[in-house]
């Protein structure tokens, strides 16, 4: 089965000169974890997740800790998250997009989103440009 | 690719009743059971986009969404095979009730909310979306009422970044909504008659003043005009014609006319769409609405009894 036929078509997106409160808000109410950016023209050109927000409010030394536990207060966090709210998503975006293109085969996509833990993966034609996404529950329905 | 726009969609929410028991007499009176019932997503360009997806069309829906209710729209949408693309935006998107009575379907009950307000800044950013997904559109549809808090020129608007984009406009409205998106001069318009039977102050009560009033639109450089003029009929107006059609089905056979409208100019742009002649558009589309009223669920589509209720369709020459 080809990508187009099992994903899902929205193309929920946002441009890189969005505020991270806009990010944030839309995620919430479109319940959705990650963002394919575009440009004017639809392409897609970047990608942020939740991850990557908590990981942008967190203190500089968090990757070296094993555990949250370790953060001596939620504050700093919360204090964090007010500093970035009003800047552009483009600061913590990844540039390097993992994509399928629509006719690639479904088990590329399931490869990738397994291999590289993701919860979703946008979906591009041949010029680049936002066609939809694979979720997870996307192959899990198509393979029951 | 086609788009449409439904700026304040709805779930529609349909019941079947024996009778409605408006005036609470008794105690027993309080209750009505529904004989049945059926949700959808709905609202003008969301019923377009329905239809459009079942007849094999790829079509993206936008708009604003919002709560609860927001999610099921979108659902709904992405299980008929419609592309999403709304914004979210706060507060819940609004249901509309209809009631259909036993004899009496051809004239339902209808309650509509007015829906969340959408802001300046939620407007701002749908128009940046508008304006990416106008570089692949051929045709852009924009339909139904505004949120609260919206200018009244949004569709004149989106009907000139359409134009300009190279896409033609359908415009399914009603009041200042309608008389504003006028001034941009969609390709086909569709005054939405069902509350007040006017187009821009003038009457469209009588035959003859459906004609004069909308001569007037098409004198502007509207291509096409469609006017309800009868349950079963519709006055179509172009530069060069002016027809009228007609069914013979009778009202009383209507079980579901929710959407019905909408099938019908969804099946007028599909036929335009593939390049066939307004004649053949004017006939499915006519078919195509009369036979979803006639189901019960809403936006039937079923190409090969279309086909054969088109043959039952009149259209006259004025």
């Amino acid at each position: 089965m080809k990508v187009h036929q099992i994903m899902t078509k929205d193309l929920t997106s946002m441009e890189k000169d969005t505020l991270v409160r806009g990010l944030i808000f839309t995620l919430d109410n479109a319940g959705m974890s990650n963002m394919p950016i575009v440009d004017e023209e639809g392409k897609l050109i970047g990608f942020i997740s939740e991850k990557d927000l908590i990981k942008a409010a967190l203190p500089g030394y968090f990757e070296m800790l094993h555990s949250t536990s370790f953060i001596p207060d939620m504050n700093q966090l919360v204090k964090k998250l007010a500093q970035i709210a009003d800047d552009p998503i483009e600061k913590y975006m990844q540039h390097d997009v993992i994509c399928v293109e629509e006719d690639d085969d479904d088990l590329q996509a399931a490869d990738l989103i397994i291999r590289k833990d993701l919860k979703s993966l946008p979906v591009i034609d041949k010029e680049r440009r936002l066609v939809g996404v694979v979720k997870r529950i996307d192959l899990l329905r198509h393979l029951l | 690719m086609i788009i449409t726009v439904t700026p304040n969609p709805a779930i529609d929410k349909m019941y079947w009743v024996d009778r409605l028991k408006m005036g609470r007499v008794t105690r027993e009176e309080f209750l009505t059971r529904a004989i049945r019932s059926d949700t959808s997503a709905g609202g003008k360009g969301i019923n377009i986009s329905i239809f459009l997806a079942r007849m094999g069309v790829e079509n993206v829906a936008m708009g604003f969404v919002g709560g609860h209710t927001g999610h099921v729209v979108v659902r709904d949408l992405r299980e008929e095979g419609v592309t999403t693309n709304f914004v979210w935006v706060n507060g819940e998107t609004r249901t509309n009730v209809t009631v259909f009575e036993r004899e009496r379907a051809h004239i339902p009950i209808l309650i509509d909310e007015e829906g969340s307000p959408v802001s300046q800044e939620e407007i701002s950013y749908f128009l940046r979306r508008y304006k990416r997904m106008l570089k692949r559109a051929t045709w852009v549809v924009l339909a139904g009422s505004l949120p609260p808090e919206v200018d009244a020129d949004l569709y004149r608007v989106l009907a000139e970044m359409a134009t300009e984009a190279g896409a033609k406009v359908l415009v399914s409205a009603h009041g200042n909504a309608l008389t504003n998106a006028l001034h941009a001069v969609p390709y086909l318009v569709k005054p939405d008659t069902r509350e007040h039977l006017s187009m821009e102050g003038a009457p469209l009560t009588t035959r003859s003043k459906i004609i004069t009033a909308g001569r007037r639109i098409i004198e502007t450089g509207v291509r096409i005009l469609v006017v309800s003029h009868e349950v079963t009929g519709d006055i179509v107006i172009t530069r060069d014609t002016i027809w009228e059609i007609k069914s013979r089905v009778k009202t009383t056979q209507f079980k579901n006319l929710v959407g019905a409208d909408d099938v019908l100019l969804g099946g007028i742009l599909y036929m335009l769409d593939k390049g066939e002649d307004l004649e053949e558009a004017l006939r499915f589309g006519m078919a195509a609405g009369i036979l979803s009223a006639e189901s019960d669920k809403k936006i039937c589509q079923n190409t090969e009894k279309i086909e054969e209720e088109m043959a039952h369709i009149s259209l006259e020459r004025i």
